[in-house]
């Protein structure tokens, strides 16, 4: 009997070796009843560990993975609370698309008429009634992932665990899908894990993310907060496009510091973080947030909130335009406005400005 | 044949190829041709008939030796493949793939003749040892064990056929994506359902063209039953004794050519059904394929 107060999942002290190689080194993560989840991180950091571990692919080295509040180290996939859908190759290609929705409820010795009922339930929530007949390969790859979703949601299980669903997608279709997805989780009610590595993606869906690296769970919180305020600087540097600057800190005063970056004196919030003079920081600035102060290049700044460099060039990306400058350190710092290029920008080389307002600037001490 | 192919050189490309399988199969083609004569092999005079087909089931040697390779044939089938699958799926899932694969694949690289005279050695050997623990115990219960018998046969065969039989269904499964398998137990069926339901559908034409082969290659193993059976009563040695001793009679000739056309029939009405099959499936597609939404 499932415990309804209990999360839907609770990993505790979780840890994969294989040999030597530690995929997975003492996660603990608390997924709530019908939130969607987000395990994002980048290739080979562990998350698929992670997720396959909780389906039960995997046995943990180390650990104790609670679903529903009952311990299931010790249950097999089909035993558990759990349904998955994989990266692709995962529909059965023998079966038509009815057979491959109906597939689990048939296991589960459902009568026929009853597998047929929610099957062409299952179809129209993913909006594949017309397709009913057809075989796997006469879909199309986002119709296929599709299939797969109403394979999994036709079963009514607790947890949905998703494996980069939508990584054989193209970018388009991709992003229409993430929407299909963040709308059927609402609509089901059941809790999503989902597995990826991009960013967008992660963001659209997620009602919070855990970032997974090294086979460490980094950083765990609301979507919002993770891209805005990130704690560590793995995260800055992986979410988002932030600027990463390595420091000194010169001065702690109050609930400020002063770190020396590149020959310029910039002032940060502290967070309430431990820090001592001398220590090496790092900041992270977010590329959207750094402007080009054309006219006051050549001035040493002194406000704590800018810094000098040279001009290097600017790359039109479509929507936005990213300007590269390089500190004298030979650090590259971007400012990234919604422009066109300017024909106005200074030559390569020129001396530049990149100031910001206070509150964008983050200290991280690791 | 593409746009830019010689077309001459198109013709030669069929010609080679339809000469190659004239070459092997004018002498299956000559024996059955023999089989009509009534005047028998060598004969300068050629006169058709159907009498050695008639014979054939009165002679009781040929009958015999075909249902003891008949009976070879189906055990070391039932038993073979089964193990070959096993092993063909271990091999898929390992992690190191160069052990496993050298020792199901050993046996081919060990002379027929030495591997059945080691065998035949072994169990030699083994029965005597059998003889012996129940000398011991008092009993004659062990004695017969591993004398040379339809037993010793079969596990000669089975390490025979074993490895080809591997090689086949590891061709077709390794076409299977192991997801859809995970893919199953996600949805709820344990290992063996998962395996039937989904895996075997899927390799099934390995599975049955690893029973074929397995069958023809009994049928056509002579060192290793001879050595191994015992009593020069299976097809083969029956029909090799003959053409060494006295000569094939009619009703042997009849027998081979019989044996021939069916292999022959069952291989060409299993091509025939898979094209027939294919363009009925394809046609069906392309029906369907009107313009989909994504």
């Amino acid at each position: 009997m499932p415990d309804q107060k209990a999360p839907a999942v609770d990993v505790r002290n979780l840890s994969k070796h294989y040999g030597d190689f530690v995929a997975l080194h003492d996660v603990n993560v608390t997924i709530a009843a019908g939130e969607y989840f987000v395990l994002l991180g980048p290739s080979g950091g562990g998350k698929t560990t992670l997720l396959r571990t909780i389906g039960g692919f995997h046995k943990p080295t180390k650990g104790e993975i609670l679903l529903n509040g009952r311990s299931v180290g010790h249950l097999p996939p089909d035993k558990r609370p759990t349904t998955m859908v994989f990266q692709a190759y995962a529909l059965f290609p023998h079966m038509t698309v009815t057979q491959n929705v109906g597939y689990g409820l048939k296991v589960a010795g459902l009568p026929k008429d009853k597998v047929s009922e929610k099957v062409d339930y299952a179809l129209e929530q993913v909006g594949l009634s017309q397709f009913t007949h057809r075989k796997p390969h006469e879909l199309s790859g986002g119709q296929q992932q599709r299939v797969q979703l109403a394979r999994a949601i036709v079963l009514d299980r607790d947890i949905l665990l998703l494996d980069e669903p939508l990584a054989a997608l193209d970018a388009q279709l991709r992003k229409d899908m993430c929407l299909e997805l963040k709308h059927l989780q609402e609509k089901v009610g059941i809790t999503f894990v989902h597995v990826t590595h991009n960013q967008e993606e992660a963001m659209t869906v997620a009602d919070r993310i855990a970032l997974i690296a090294n086979g460490n769970l980094v950083e765990c919180g609301n979507a919002r907060d993770i891209y805005r305020a990130p704690e560590k600087a793995f995260t800055a540097s992986f979410v988002g496009e932030n600027n990463m600057l390595s420091g000194k800190v010169s001065a702690v005063n109050g609930t400020s510091v002063i770190v020396d970056v590149a020959g310029s004196k910039l002032t940060v919030d502290k967070r309430g973080l431990a820090v001592n003079e001398g220590q090496e920081v790092k900041l992270s600035i977010r590329s959207e947030c750094v402007a080009l102060d054309l006219v006051n290049g050549t001035h040493a700044p002194s406000d704590g909130i800018s810094i000098t460099g040279s001009f290097d060039e600017s790359v039109y990306l479509g929507l936005t335009t990213s300007h590269l400058v390089r500190l004298p350190d030979g650090t590259e710092m971007v400012s990234r406005v919604i422009a066109d290029v300017d024909d106005s920008l200074p030559e390569a080389g020129a001396p530049i400005r990149l100031t910001w307002k206070s509150s964008d600037i983050r200290l991280h001490v690791d | 044949m593409n746009d830019y192919e010689n077309i001459l050189l198109h013709r030669l490309k069929w010609t080679y190829l339809l000469l190659v399988v004239l070459t092997l199969m004018t002498p299956v083609i000559y024996v059955m041709y023999i089989s009509f004569n009534a005047n028998g092999f060598g004969a300068n005079e050629y006169a058709f008939t159907l009498e050695f087909y008639g014979l054939i089931f009165s002679d009781e040697l040929l009958i015999g030796a075909l249902r003891w390779t008949l009976m070879l044939a189906v055990v070391v089938t039932l038993i073979a493949i089964p193990m070959a699958l096993l092993a063909a799926k271990y091999y898929k899932a390992a992690d190191n793939k160069l052990f496993p694969v050298f020792l199901l694949l050993a046996p081919l690289f060990v002379p027929p003749d030495i591997l059945g005279s080691a065998l035949l050695v072994f169990f030699k050997n083994l029965n005597l040892t059998f003889v012996w623990l129940g000398d011991q115990l008092g009993m004659s219960l062990f004695d017969s064990w591993f004398r040379l018998s339809f037993l010793t046969a079969t596990i000669g065969l089975i390490i025979y056929t074993i490895p080809y039989s591997f090689v086949v269904i590891l061709i077709t499964m390794g076409r299977y994506h192991p997801e859809q398998t995970e893919a199953a137990r996600a949805c709820g069926a344990n290992g063996w359902r998962a395996f039937w339901d989904i895996e075997f559908p899927q390799i099934r034409a390995g599975v049955f063209s690893a029973c074929a082969f397995t069958v023809i290659l009994v049928f056509n193993e002579y060192t290793r039953t001879s050595l191994l059976k015992g009593g020069f009563d299976t097809f083969t040695t029956v029909l090799i004794s003959q053409m060494l001793n006295t000569g094939m009679s009619g009703q042997s000739y009849a027998m081979s050519a019989l044996v021939s056309f069916v292999a022959i029939a069952a291989i060409g009405s299993i091509i025939i059904f898979t094209m027939l099959r294919a363009e009925t499936l394809s046609r069906v597609a392309r029906a369907k394929a009107e313009p989909v939404m994504s």
